[in-house]
């Protein structure tokens, strides 16, 4: 079962790092997305650019609206993901929890939808 | 390398029953369908994951050594992270046309993002 941890934290915070505070963080990435790489859990990750980079799209009768910006402003946002592949949703936790940013952010846990009847959605 | 989230509300969606859901989700199928080709043509590699709703979320916090798990989504808000698109595409402005072509972008939000490498 595939389970998808969302990484929210705070953007700001992370501006005010020096390089070398932000290289060490990036180490503890690399070290965490390896483990979970060698205990076969990992299949896969993203590190999302800033929130200040986002559009958002919306489509409300047949008109598209495009706003710079993300969906909602708030304090922590969304930054990256991982993807792993666990026996069940402990299993999961118990590895978002290994996450760097869970010490200082907040990792979202959610259970893959896959569709019995239709293997493309 | 873009992503796109898919932002909805969907409270009503999960109390239906689940033959009721199921019948909704095969009348929007051939749409999702169609949207799964132009993505496809748009980059042959792209991948999508559809995520469970809002009851089975779970968010975990670690504070001071120990661990916290709570029940429901991270944000206070109706609307939640419903699944994403992540796709290789030459500018923003594709990534706009294709948003737009997402079904949900009619009553919920799609949230552009660059991946970085």
């Amino acid at each position: 079962m595939q389970y998808m941890a969302l990484i929210y934290a705070d953007e700001d915070g992370w501006g005010e790092l020096s390089d070398e505070e932000r290289a060490s963080w990036y180490a503890r990435y690399r070290a965490f997305s390896e483990d979970a790489r060698t205990a076969g859990v990992m299949v896969g990750g993203s590190e999302l650019d800033a929130t200040r980079d986002a559009t958002t799209v919306r489509v409300r009768d047949g008109e598209t609206l495009v706003t710079d910006g993300p969906y909602a402003e708030v304090k922590e946002a969304l930054g990256g993901y991982y993807l792993f592949e666990c026996a069940s949703i402990e299993d999961a936790l118990g590895w978002a929890a290994r996450i760097p940013g869970a010490e200082h952010g907040s990792i979202e846990v959610r259970p893959v939808y896959s569709d019995p009847t239709d293997p493309e959605v | 390398m873009y992503a796109l989230l898919i932002y909805g509300d969907d409270s009503s969606w999960v109390d239906l029953p689940d033959d009721e859901r199921a019948r909704l989700r095969a009348l929007e199928l051939p749409e999702w369908h169609a949207l799964f080709d132009e993505l496809r043509e748009a980059d042959p590699t792209y991948a999508g994951k559809e995520l469970d709703g809002r009851r089975t979320a779970k968010v975990v916090t670690v504070r001071d050594g120990e661990r916290i798990v709570t029940d429901g989504p991270f944000a206070e808000t109706k609307e939640l992270i419903g699944g994403l698109f992540l796709i290789e595409l030459p500018d923003l402005d594709e990534a706009i046309r294709l948003a737009a072509r997402i079904p949900a972008a009619r009553h919920g939000s799609i949230e552009i993002r660059p991946v970085l490498q």
